[in-house]
This record gives C-alpha cells, structure tokens and sequence, in this order.
C-alpha cells in the first residue's frame, strides 16, 4: 500500500510521461512482399536504420516528435516509398522523426537524410545511402552493391564482402574497416580516407583524394599490385614492394609502386596534395 | 534540344562539333552522339546481350567521353578514343558483375574441347553464306570471356596486342581465346542448321 | 603433318600459312572445311548490323551533361548583347527536380523559384566576374550563387556549408583539369577530373533536392 505523498510523485511521472508521449507520435507500417523488395525513405531529420527481417515482410516503426511531419508512404508491389513530409515551421528538432527498418535480407534499400544518422547491417541487397552531414554506418553486408553519397558526414563501413562498393564524399571522413570485394573506390575531396583491411578478393581498389590524407593499413601476406601517388604531399610506403615497369613514374611528385604476394587486387592510392600512408599490419 | 535532322541540315562536321562541345555547346554534344551512338550502342549489346544493360553502358561511355572532351587534343581520331572508351566501360561492367573477362591464365582444355572429332562425323555441313541473323543469335550464346575477345577481334577489328593491353591478359590468351570463340560459333551454327533442316 | 598438329597451330595463324601448312590443307578435307568456316565466321562478323539505341539514351545523356554544368547556352541566347551575364538556367533544374521527386504540389513551388530567379536583364557589368575569367568559371559561379539563393531562401542554415562544399569541388576542378590539360594522356589525371566533376554532380543534385524540399 503506498503513501499518498509516492502516490502524488507516482502521478506526476506518469502525468510527465504522457505529456512527453503525447508530443511524440508512434507509428507503424507493415507491408508484404512477394519478391526482392525496393524499400526507400527520405527522412530530413532524424535516425534511419535498416536491418534484416524474417520473411516477405517490411515493417516500419516511426517516432514523430511533433505535428510538424507528417509520413508520407506509398507501396506498389514490392516497391515501398516512405518520406517524412515536413509542414510549414519545422526545424531540425519539431521535423525530426526517428525510424526503424526491417526489411528482407535481399531488398534493395536506399536511405536519404540530411542530418541522419543513417544505419545498416547484414544486408546481402543494394544499399544506397545519401547524407548531407549524417553519420553513415554500414556493416556486415555482403554481394551487394553499396553506394554512399556524404557531403560532410563521416561514413564508416565495417566488415563489407563481396560486393561493390562506392563512395563519394566532399569534407567527410571515410572509414573501411575490413571492405574486400570486386570494386571498392572512394572519391574524397578533403575527407581522410582510411582504410584497414586486407585488400582481398582478387578486386579493384581505388581511394583517391584531392586533399584529404589517406592511410592505408594491410597485413603481410596482402597480395596486392599498388601504386601510390601525391603530387604535393608525402608518400610513405611500409611494405617491401617488388618493382613493376609502369609509366606513371613520370608524374610529378612522390609515389611508389610495386606488387606483393601474386598482386591479386589493384591498388590505387591517389591524392593531389595529401598525406598517403600505406601501413604494415 | 532540336532533334537530329536539323543538326544534319546544318551538317556541322565532327571536327566543329569537339571544339563546340569543349565550349559547352548542347547542339554540339548531341550531334556527336548520334554520329557515333549506333556503333557504341552495338557493341554494348553484343557485349552484354541486354538491351537495358546496353542502353546503361552507352550513356556511361558517353558522359566519361564528354566530361574529359576539354582533353581532347586530336592526337588520335575521336572515334578511335570514344570506342576504347565504351570497350572499357563495358569491360569494367563485366568485371563488376564477377564475370571473367578473359581468364588470366592460359584455359586447360576440357575433355569435350579436346575430343577428336573423327573426320566426315559432322553431316551438317557451315558451306554457303552464314546467316548473320543466327550468327547474330549465336554470339549471343557465346560465354562472355569467348564473347568479348570475339567482338572485339572480329567485330571491332582490335588487334590481339590491343586487346590483351586492354583485357589484361596476354597475346597467346587472347588467340587462344579467340580461337575458342569461333569454334564455339561454329558449332552453334551447324547445330542451329541441323535444327532448322529437322524442322518441317 | 597431322590434323592435330594443324590445329594446334590454328589459333596462330593469321594472314598465311606455311607450306607444310597449305600442303596440309589442299589433302586435308576436313581441316580445309574446318578454315573455310572460321574464315566466313570472321568475314560476316565484319558486316553484322548496327543497331540504335532508344531515344531515352540521349535524354539521360543531356539531363546529366546540364546536371553536371557542362552544357552552357550558346551567346547568341543572351537576353541583352550588353550583359555578359549567363542567362539564368535554374528554372529547369526545378521540374527536373520535382519529376525526380514527386509530380503535383510543385507547380507551386514552381512558380515561386521562377519569381525569385527571373532573368534580370538590366544585369551590370560590374557585377559580373572580370573578363580575364573563362568563360566556364563565369557561367558555373552565376549558377551556384543562385543555388545558394535557393538554400539560403528554404534552410539559411545550411547556405554556408553548401557554399563551402562547393568551393571545395570548383577547387578540384581546377586542379584537375590543369593537371589534364599538362598530361592529357595521362589515365590518372583524367580519372581525377572524371572524380571532380562526378562531386560536383553530387553537390548539385544535394543542393537542388535540398531547395526543392
């Protein structure tokens, strides 16, 4: 039995909690398909994150924090269209909306967001992910085609195989933490490129910047034909590289090139002006 | 954008098309597409035996050729530097979708390659004209790494040291290769023959 | 020489063949059929047909050559002899946008781009950058003030961070296309442009979806 005076603080949290829920608006979406599904969302403000479901299903969870956005959804077979439609006065906080995604493994998604953070993981379709300034975070995803459009958010790919990666990005860091595959390129403008992993799958790999540094990091037994090359920047090469007879030699600048192991990938390590770093693990 | 034919009427040569193209020129990019869209677009098609893939790679190889036109010096014909070009864009598609271009080592032959055929075993006999249609139909049937050597050999008239520079093989794979091609073709073509002469 | 040595050398041979080669051939039936076919394979191959893309090729092609800027509107469409002010050519980026996005409701929007970005005949030389400046710098820069004019009109906050992303790209740009212009057939230099132009797109395309929301 409680005393009156915990059944008043009892109260006034529960009166708070309404209040706040109240401000915050719940809603979901379930939609069945019948083949490899196409999911979009188009989301200003606000968290997207995209992960597997079980079955022929897409459920869509939306928080809305004010009246400000509205949901905008639309489903034509196995192709679903959600975007956050926002009403005269929004701002970054009354426009915001926080979604979670579950699609099936296979779908082909492609998230767009201003602010974001965008997310996915374990993913095996095409994800196409495009922010201004979101924080872009992609992992365990394999076969697929990944492409990623930041202007300045920082974008991070952890543990991606088999498939074909691009990215481009204008100011934001760019982090590949165990990316092998066929195609894997990053054009960067000032962002930093890094990259941590062991160049396999037999790919093509091509990281180049205007200005921003790049540091490479591979193990011993990479088997890798790279070239490097900075035209105003330093080149630093860790690696005891086999010579290779290549023209490039004639550019201007520092470089260095050469195979390792039965130089299975291509690497290319490019900047005009940055700081390119290839590492020993 | 006026149509084609009135770029025709005013027959701007190619030479005046570059050098408006390097100045921004809308009617000047769209006079050397259609100049050159018929043979780019065919040899997307025959590469990939998919209109839409085609229809994907003919655009590419033309943007990547119209954002680098400002480079253009003439050293080579243009049509020369827009088909290496469009051979590259394709062969990098194929790669991307893991398909070997052309095998980096020398292909063992299989034991269906290498058995003998004894001589006069085939009644169906590839004289006369070949229909290019079914020749057409039997290039579509090729695998891709056969298909790609072929095309650009015998079709494209590339030499075997060009193509092994652009495939990135060497010059006895790309022969080799080639080789295999036409003998797969032939092939395709006595049995589509041998097929047709069956039919009622 | 046997049938088997023949074709062993088979796929070398081209242009001719050695005597012992042709000796083989003239008393070979089979081998001689088995040349006389690859040999019309090879000639028809030569006279396959061209075929023709779909008109949707070019459309695609132009959409993205103005996306990207590289298709300017030729003097003689200047709206005053005297302004040597591009004409202003957002307006089409709008529907372009807006059937990218969604159809109805933008009529609206527009209409009201178009008020804001009318052409300004009376445009004064004093505005525009000096003469010295080629011509692509002049028409890029008028096109970005008035992209900036977009951002700042629907999101102020976001006009500085457009602005310098795009100085950025017009950075690279220019750094590139020096660089394949010293070294034109230099493979690296041109993907260096190709990159640069394919951020500018982005920054575009971001922009523009940006001020269409």
């Amino acid at each position: 039995m409680y005393r009156r005076n915990e059944v008043s603080a009892l109260l006034v949290v529960v009166v708070l909690a309404a209040v706040t829920a109240g401000a915050q608006t719940r809603k979901e979406f379930h939609f069945r398909v019948h083949r490899r599904a196409s999911v979009s969302i188009v989301n200003q403000y606000g968290p997207v994150s995209v992960k597997p479901s079980s079955g022929k299903s897409v459920l869509v969870t939306a928080i809305l924090y004010s009246d400000k956005a509205e949901i905008d959804q639309r489903h034509s077979g196995s192709r679903i269209s959600i975007a956050t439609h926002l009403l005269p006065g929004a701002d970054a906080d009354s426009g915001r909306v926080d979604y979670e995604v579950s699609v099936p493994a296979d779908a082909s998604v492609t998230l767009r967001s201003a602010t974001g953070p965008l997310h996915a993981e374990k993913l095996h379709g095409d994800v196409i992910l495009e922010g201004n300034t979101a924080t872009v975070d992609v992992r365990d995803l394999s076969d697929g085609h990944v492409h990623v459009k930041t202007l300045n958010g920082p974008v991070t790919l952890t543990n991606v195989t088999d498939g074909h990666v691009e990215i481009t990005s204008v100011g934001g860091e760019v982090s590949l933490m165990s990316v092998s595959g066929p195609f894997v390129h990053v054009n960067s403008n000032s962002g930093r490129i890094i990259y941590d992993g062991d160049f396999g799958g037999g790919g093509e790999y091509s990281l180049m910047t205007h200005t921003g540094d790049i540091e490479a990091t591979a193990p011993a037994y990479a088997s890798i034909d790279v070239l490097a090359s900075s035209s105003q920047g330093q080149v630093v090469n860790d690696f005891p590289l086999q010579p290779v007879h290549t023209s490039f030699a004639a550019r201007a600048g520092s470089a260095f090139a050469g195979t390792m192991g039965k130089a299975a990938s291509s690497v290319k390590l490019l900047s005009f002006s940055g700081k390119i770093h290839l590492k020993k693990r | 954008m006026t149509g084609a034919r009135k770029l025709q009427s005013d027959k701007l040569s190619e030479a005046e098309a570059i050098e408006r193209a390097k100045q921004g020129d809308g009617e000047a990019f769209e006079t050397l597409y259609h100049l050159h869209k018929r043979r780019v677009y065919s040899l997307c098609l025959r590469m990939t035996a998919n209109t839409a893939a085609a229809e994907d790679l003919t655009q590419e190889a033309f943007l990547q050729l119209f954002r680098k036109i400002a480079t253009f010096r003439g050293e080579s014909a243009f049509s020369t530097w827009l088909h290496r070009m469009a051979v590259n864009v394709v062969l990098m598609q194929l790669r991307k979708k893991g398909l070997a271009v052309v095998p980096l080592e020398e292909t063992i032959e299989t034991e269906e390659e290498s058995h003998k055929k004894e001589p006069g075993a085939d009644d169906v006999r590839l004289a006369g004209s070949i229909d290019r249609l079914q020749l057409e139909h039997a290039v579509e049937n090729l695998p891709p790494g056969y298909r790609a050597v072929f095309l650009l050999h015998d079709v494209e008239g590339y030499e075997h040291n060009e193509i092994a520079r652009i495939v990135g093989c060497s010059i006895g794979n790309s022969k080799s290769q080639l080789h295999k091609a036409r003998m797969k073709l032939r092939e395709l073509l006595k049995a589509s023959r041998a097929e047709k002469a069956t039919k009622p | 020489m046997t049938c088997d040595e023949f074709e062993r050398v088979l796929p070398e041979l081209e242009g001719g063949h050695s005597s012992e080669q042709e000796e083989h051939l003239r008393s070979c039936s089979s081998c001689s059929e088995l040349v006389s076919n690859l040999n019309a394979i090879t000639d028809n191959a030569r006279l396959l047909p061209e075929y023709e893309p779909g008109p949707q090729v070019w459309n695609a092609i132009e959409t993205a050559l103005r996306q990207e800027g590289l298709i300017r509107q030729p003097q003689l469409q200047l709206v005053s002899p005297a302004s040597s002010s591009p004409r202003w050519r957002f307006a089409w980026l709008v529907p372009i946008a807006a059937a990218a996005l969604f159809g109805s409701g933008l009529f609206l929007i527009h209409r009201q781009v178009d008020r804001q970005f009318a052409v300004k005949p009376a445009v004064t030389t004093a505005s525009v950058t000096t003469p010295a400046e080629p011509a692509r710098n002049v028409a890029s820069s008028a096109d970005e003030e008035q992209i900036l004019a977009a951002i700042a009109a629907r999101a102020p906050a976001m006009r500085a961070s457009y602005e310098s992303n795009l100085r950025a790209v017009e950075a690279y740009i220019r750094d590139a296309e020096l660089s394949a212009h010293d070294n034109p057939n230099d493979q690296i230099a041109q993907q260096y442009l190709t990159n640069a132009y394919e951020q500018r797109a982005m920054v575009y395309e971001m922009a523009i979806n940006r001020a269409m929301q």
